[in-house]
């Protein structure tokens, strides 16, 4: 119920934010847009521009790197969104028993989400060191492993490293999201199902499962849109290597811009990194959507 | 409906509209309110009074028609402008201002000066009997009190019209009679102009001096309330305001010379006979017969009691009823009887010395009888 | 329903093995950062320091010598930015939260709003980078600030709303009744209210801008504007003789963020919670 003069004042509320967004992103994107279509390089002197249509876009599109770039995005973000969503629930299930200790357990998790990503990085390189890591000592003195092994330096476990270091920062995040969707299980479902004779896996996978799964779905894709963008981790810890083996896509675009300085076919990457990105945030926003239509929040 | 106004009317409602997109929420509402009256705008849920009540303090815009306050056309005015001031259903107070500063927001958002703020703040203050409370925030305040700091807050600014969104709604019933009679005295003493909105038509019938009953947005009927408990113009309105409601029964009346005669069909046994002497329905010509709906409030089907002395066969006649059910109800003891495909019901003294099944003379006065249109609804 | 012997052992050995791998890395990290830097290079790995060298705290704390000044200098650009941008970004966007949820700005705009920041930053990095730099602006704490208000904005804004509408409308029409107009009534009825949301969004808008890394990474050269995170990022690549120093960096820079998040605990989850999941 509005007057006249309150639905005019909602633009004049909104300007100075409207303003800020669209000078630093509006703006650059278009930008970003346009330099897709030409090849400019970065450079102290200024040099001619020249369009060159859809050339970067072909290239790209066709750039075996590049491919395996996002093939490797892809498998880092499900595998690491995957384990964040199981490890997440199963600790929801676990914190969600009664059990002494349990208010204590449930504050102690939210400290990997508050360790900065960067010190999270550094934290599991020093673990994953190869001559003096924490891991390597571990397993080796728990007699798991014969010898000693260059975690991060070794192609084919590389990315399986890194992943481990994202999701022990990641899981709290899915985990407060489930506990919290499971704090509003009515206890008469389970209770009914166990009289019934239903199995405690068939009770989680029939009544518990399906009651959660909405908050559970939004925060999912929640994190597998933060997980596609993925650099700073891969930065810190293996720097794209070895062997370009945890070269993500945006890593690589980083590659083009400001080790190869070319900002024109650097820009045609972004642009379908940032398409992918843009069709993941329709996902959330039909997720969310759904959850709100439906009810049980 | 309107009477010739012998003032300036303190608001004007002229064909107003509300539609929310397709839906028309009020339709066509033409009001004229004297200063110094209290209009009580009163319905069922949904029949937008509240609506009604938003658009006049312009917190809601109209999609047509005009709205004037004490003479000046206030439809495109923003609330703050119209020189009106409201009671919110919740009293909106505000938590984090003393009661004090409560009442005296508007003054402050005037820029009154402090001193004269401050009279006026303890003026209401002291009309009210919260002096003692200036100081406290709302929450430490009871209901009855946070009521009358809303009232407080409305009453300094001393604006032409006063709007009363449900204020009694979240009370008690105790509390609710207490308040009833505290507005009702304030209106007294002030002289205020009120437009009141409740649900309750019993809250309507003992405070309003004029009622605007309204149903799905239309006004039904503008009237003192006893113009609408007596005459009401349709059968909604009949059957909305007063408690109980007033019976509404199918029947048939035939005009025979000078009188009406009125046949109730009963489920057992002959139709229940009655010869009303005064005018009925216009549209009844000599000789005609019609099905109509023969409303009687409960108060109009008695015992004989104290009555039999006045039967005298034209206003007040007698005829026997078989009591269905007897409910015995402190000051009165209510009878229901099966009667023209309803069930009606009868006001029997406190003692009569009746029981379900009997067969009993029920006094029935025809000067309190109403006749409507079976398919409109509209009185005859 | 009562618990079997078997059933408590698993639960409480669950519940141990959760503790161990959520604190383990953390506590090593602590450890490391104490250890004598003998220790941290002895294979087997040695658990427990052989003594307890806190060196390496004093000297990152004082003002003298490289590393202190590298890490004061650092932590001084990370309390500012996220600071700076904090404030501001509350400013933007109470009023834009405002337009949101009691002036019927669309839905599709704070969707959209959302959307900014998550498309990955490469997307805007590089015109960004080209219009700083022409401006002359890189390597300067107030163009972080600039871009890292932008960045909580959405955020702020999406938080801040769901707050204000479960505030009573009424409210704030009883102050429209008394002639107070929007921004009065703004704040001196709508603020003092919503004091607990402003905390809980600012709290989490600061978490967040004190972890960013790629805008700071692309943005600065040198320690006048460099931030934590970009500071530890250089210091643990270049060549390091005693681990324990990057420990005790780590450390300190995840001290902030953890104590906020431990004090603020329920805060901080049922704001992250709303934030994901309610749309």
């Amino acid at each position: 119920m509005l007057g006249r003069r309150q639905k005019r004042e909602k633009w004049i509320l909104l300007a100075p934010a409207l303003a800020l967004l669209a000078l630093v992103t509006l703006i650059p994107l278009a930008n970003t847009l346009w330099l897709s279509f030409t090849d400019t390089r970065i450079s102290a002197l200024p040099e001619p521009v020249h369009f060159i249509g859809l050339e970067n876009y072909v290239y790209a599109l066709t750039d075996p790197d590049f491919q395996d770039a996002l093939f490797r995005t892809l498998y880092f973000t499900i595998v690491s969104v995957g384990l964040e969503g199981i490890l997440g629930v199963a600790v929801a299930v676990l914190l969600n028993q009664e059990f002494r200790g349990r208010t204590l357990l449930r504050a102690l998790i939210i400290l990997p989400w508050a360790v900065p990503t960067i010190v999270n990085a550094v934290a599991w390189r020093l673990i994953y060191h190869p001559d003096y890591g924490a891991l390597n000592s571990l397993l080796f003195q728990l007699g798991l492993i014969s010898d000693y092994r260059s975690w991060i330096g070794d192609p084919a476990t590389a990315m399986n490293m890194v992943i481990l270091a994202d999701v022990w920062k990641n899981f709290p995040l899915v985990a407060y999201v489930a506990l919290a969707a499971l704090q509003t299980v009515p206890g008469d479902l389970n209770k009914a199902a166990a009289i019934e004779g239903a199995g405690p896996w068939k009770r989680f996978r029939s009544i518990t499962l399906p009651w959660i799964a909405g908050p559970l779905m939004v925060v999912m894709v929640l994190r597998t849109i933060e997980a596609f963008r993925v650099f700073d981790i891969i930065y810190v810890m293996t720097g794209g290597g070895p062997a370009d083996s945890t070269k993500t896509a945006s890593f690589y675009v980083y590659q083009e811009y400001f080790n190869y300085l070319r900002s024109g076919s650097g820009a045609s990457y972004a642009v379908l990194v940032a398409g992918i990105s843009a069709v993941l945030i329709v996902f959330y926003y039909s997720a969310t959507k759904r959850q709100t239509a439906g009810g049980a929040a | 409906m309107n009477a010739a106004m012998p003032q300036d009317p303190i608001l004007q409602i002229s064909r107003l509209q509300k539609r929310y997109g397709d839906v028309n929420v009020l339709k066509d509402i033409d009001i004229s309110m004297a200063p110094g009256e209290f209009l009580v705008l009163v319905g069922p849920s949904g029949c937008g009074k509240s609506t009604l009540l938003s658009c006049i303090s312009g917190l809601t815009d109209i999609s047509s028609g005009t709205i004037r306050i004490a003479g000046k056309d206030r439809t495109n005015d923003e609330p703050a402008d119209r020189d009106i001031a409201m009671v919110f259903q919740s009293y909106a107070l505000f938590p984090n201002m003393s009661v004090e500063r409560n009442i005296g927001f508007g003054l402050e958002v005037r820029k009154v000066e402090e001193t004269e703020k401050k009279r006026k703040v303890a003026e209401v203050a002291d009309l009210l009997k919260i002096e003692h409370l200036l100081y406290r925030r709302p929450a430490e305040l009871s209901g009855g009190q946070r009521q009358r700091v809303a009232m407080g807050r409305a009453l300094v600014r001393e604006p032409k019209l006063f709007l009363f969104d449900e204020p009694l709604s979240n009370l008690d019933a105790k509390l609710r009679v207490t308040m009833r009679t505290e507005i009702k005295r304030i209106h007294q003493t002030t002289n205020a102009s009120i437009v009141y909105v409740t649900h309750d038509q019993i809250e309507a019938m003992t405070l309003a001096s004029r009622i605007v009953v309204m149903k799905d947005g239309v006004v039904q009927q503008i009237g003192t309330p006893q113009e609408i408990y007596n005459k009401p113009v349709n059968a909604f309105v009949a059957d909305f305001m007063g408690a109980p409601s007033m019976n509404l029964m199918t029947g048939t009346a035939t005009r025979e010379g000078d009188h009406l005669r009125l046949q109730i069909p009963t489920p057992d046994g002959p139709p229940l006979e009655l010869f009303d002497y005064g005018p009925g329905p216009e549209t009844l010509s000599v000789g005609g017969t019609a099905e109509l709906t023969i409303g009687l409030r409960p108060e109009a089907m008695t015992d004989l009691g104290l009555r039999s002395g006045g039967i005298d066969g034209r206003s007040l006649q007698s005829a026997d009823c078989l009591l269905d059910v007897v409910e015995p109800a402190g000051a009165d003891t209510y009878a229901v009887i099966q009667l023209g495909g309803t069930e009606a019901v009868a006001r029997l003294s406190a003692d009569a010395p009746v029981t379900a099944g009997q067969r009993v003379p029920i006094a029935f006065d025809l000067s309190k009888i109403s006749y409507f249109d079976i398919a409109s609804g509209n009185r005859l | 329903m009562k618990r079997s012997l078997v059933q408590s052992i698993l639960l409480y050995g669950c519940a141990l093995l959760l503790a161990a791998f959520t604190t383990g890395p953390l506590l090593w990290l602590a450890v490391m950062s104490i250890s004598a830097p003998t220790d941290l290079t002895e294979v087997p790995l040695r658990w427990i320091p052989s003594e307890l060298d806190f060196s390496r705290y004093t000297s990152l704390l004082s003002l003298e010598g490289g590393n202190g000044e590298r890490f004061l200098s650092a932590l001084r650009n990370s309390l500012l930015t996220a600071g700076g941008a904090t404030v501001i970004a509350l400013l933007l966007a109470i009023p834009a939260a405002y337009a949101f949820s009691r002036r019927q700005a669309s839905m599709v705009l704070l969707f959209a709003f959302l959307a900014t920041i998550m498309m990955p930053p490469i997307t805007y990095v590089l015109p960004l980078y080209s219009t700083f730099s022409s401006f002359g602006m890189l390597n300067h704490t107030v163009t972080l600030i600039i871009v890292y208000t932008a960045m909580l904005l959405p955020f702020a804004t999406w938080l801040m709303k769901a707050n204000i509408d479960v505030l009573p409308v009424e409210v704030e029409q009883a102050a429209f009744m008394e002639g107070a107009g929007t921004a009065y009534t703004i704040r001196q009825v709508v603020l003092p209210l919503a004091l607990p949301a402003i905390a809980a969004t600012a709290m989490l808008s600061f978490l967040v801008a004190w972890d960013e890394f790629f805008y700071a990474l692309i943005f600065t050269n040198d320690l006048s504007a460099k931030t934590l995170p970009v500071a530890i990022a250089d210091f643990s690549a270049g060549r390091v003789t005693d681990y324990g120093v990057i420990a005790s960096v780590g450390v300190l820079a995840t001290l902030p963020p953890a104590i906020l998040a431990i004090a603020f605990q329920k805060f901080i989850v049922s704001g992250l919670v709303a934030g994901s999941v309610k749309g």
